[in-house]
């Protein structure tokens, strides 16, 4: 097993770097909103003194761990693989005896992880010398509480984001429904603001949501904005969350292959 | 009179193509109006902490979204699908009939593909625009209306140019298909007042990729805040932009060499 996971690190690897100017490309076009969002917050709180408890200082710090939390937790299986329902070359995928999402999809979203991170480092310098954040809040031990949330986090969104894909299996509007995922996230994570200053009922919902894991938790553990009962809070969250996004995976999964029809085969 | 006809003709095929696919465009209005709601619950959360952002209050706000929704359904209903089928047509050589055609090349290019759905947009852009201007506590006289209306022109102008001058980059460079990310990348910039951005954000989204140009610039016209100088100096520099857009194209179409014939 170890032997298979090398071997599609060396495919995936390879293939990613062909594509590594897309690949600024993208990472350029993903950093303009979180900065957007940092420049108009720390504008209001420069004018307030503070915004609910939010000092500029604060906003800055959030949005530049945002930028590392979201490139280690996000992942881009719509993109990589729906297609491959779509026009039939799955088939051949799922003729070899490992599972197409859990081992080569998967391998490929990490290879492509690793280089945006490799990418993004010289941007976030640029920008910590632009912004000049005090990260004087930060302490070790919430940096290293917070890895296996990310870890964690990382897999519970790559498991759900593979269970919307494989609705391909049903339907052509696959996109259309991740879209409307895709804005859940944007409501739920913490990644227009942080969670504090949404309406009241959206926190109280988003409390019990997995898209906080995303950003918003990791984000404020790393800042050492958590007391200890929230932080065990979110650890239980996180166990829950992954084994629901575990069996909600697998039994889409199964259903899809079932009602697979194998186009242009 | 020929370019109307040819418009309408343009039209037609693109409503029949998108009639196709029925389904998908009921879908695509749904998640349109989602996003709307998103954009207006961004702004209410906004404005639960802060009576102004940067000088700017709600319906201020609300009009720039509608700024923003008009240059937004430029770029989706023309400029990305254009965008796509020129570079296709760059490597494939297919450019060649559009060059053959008795028509300037530069309206073909601009006008072929059309996503007739997004023209929806075109009437919740201007809904939004005179709720905002009519919730935003200063009254506005008849002229700034009219240089409003003028410079979002001109700006939409600056940035079609821009447009321009980027594909036509393709003609030397055939494997340039990035062409308009970074066109792409910025226009969420367009959202918010760019007077609260830093500097340098502030510069790139006014002089570099002017999307600026054409949504902070009309609604501070529209606010009284610029000179009659500045709305002149903004109108010629859309009259150049365009000029120079066109020379560069013409340039660009004598350096196209065709891929496979």
């Amino acid at each position: 097993m170890f032997l298979i996971f090398k071997r599609l690190w060396q495919v995936n690897w390879a293939e990613q770097w062909q594509y590594r100017a897309n690949l600024l490309m993208y990472l350029f076009y993903w950093l303009v909103s979180p900065i957007i969002y940092l420049a108009v917050w720390t504008s209001i709180a420069n004018v307030k003194g503070s915004v609910n408890g939010f000092t500029a200082n604060d906003f800055i710090t959030y949005y530049m761990v945002l930028l590392i939390c979201d490139q280690m937790t996000s992942n881009i299986v719509i993109h990589t693989f729906a297609y491959k329902i779509q026009d039939g070359t799955l088939s051949g995928e799922l003729i070899k005896p490992i599972h197409p999402l859990l081992t080569n999809g998967l391998v490929n979203n990490i290879a492509f992880k690793v280089l945006t991170i490799m990418g993004l480092l010289p941007i976030w310098i640029i920008l910590f010398f632009l912004f000049k954040p005090n990260f004087s809040g930060v302490a070790i031990t919430g940096v290293l509480l917070s890895i296996p949330i990310m870890v964690v986090a990382f897999f519970i969104g790559y498991l759900l984001s593979a269970a919307i894909t494989s609705l391909a299996f049903w339907t052509t509007r696959v996109y259309s429904i991740h879209e409307f995922y895709f804005a859940l996230i944007l409501l739920f994570s913490g990644q227009f603001v942080p969670l504090p200053l949404m309406p009241k009922l959206i926190q109280d919902i988003a409390q019990y949501l997995p898209f906080q894991l995303f950003l918003y938790f990791p984000i404020q553990l790393i800042l050492g904005k958590l007391s200890t009962d929230q932080i065990i809070l979110g650890y239980v969250m996180a166990g829950v969350w992954l084994v629901i996004a575990i069996v909600t995976f697998n039994w889409v999964w199964r259903q899809g292959v079932k009602q697979y029809s194998a186009v242009g085969a | 009179m020929r370019i109307f006809k040819l418009l309408s003709a343009f039209f037609k095929v693109n409503v029949q193509m998108s009639l196709a696919y029925r389904a998908d465009t009921v879908v695509n209005i749904l998640l349109n109006l989602m996003w709307l709601g998103w954009e207006l619950l961004s702004l209410n959360i906004i404005f639960n902490n802060t009576d102004t952002l940067g000088g700017w209050g709600l319906g201020e706000l609300i009009a720039l979204l509608g700024v923003f929704r008009l240059v937004n359904t430029m770029m989706i209903a023309f400029i990305w699908p254009n965008t796509e089928k020129f570079n296709q047509s760059i490597r494939d050589g297919s450019m060649d009939y559009t060059i053959l055609q008795p028509v300037s090349s530069m309206f073909l290019v601009t006008f072929s593909r059309i996503t007739v759905w997004r023209f929806w947009d075109l009437i919740l852009a201007t809904v939004l625009i005179v709720v905002g201007v009519n919730m935003s506590a200063e009254t506005t006289t008849a002229p700034q209306i009219l240089t409003f209306i003028l410079l979002a022109i001109t700006g939409m102008i600056i940035i079609y140019s821009l447009w321009i001058i980027l594909i036509a980059l393709t003609f030397w460079f055939v494997k340039f298909d990035n062409n308009v990310t970074i066109l792409q990348a910025l226009m969420d910039s367009g959202r918010y007042p760019a007077t609260v951005y830093p500097a340098w954000l502030r510069i790139i989204v006014t002089f570099i990729i002017p999307i600026a140009v054409a949504t902070t610039i009309p609604l501070q016209a529209l606010r009284g805040e610029l000179s009659a100088i500045q709305i002149a100096v903004f109108f010629a520099v859309s009259v150049i932009s365009f000029f120079v857009a066109s020379r560069v194209w013409k340039a660009g179409l004598r350096q196209y060499s065709g891929a496979s014939s």
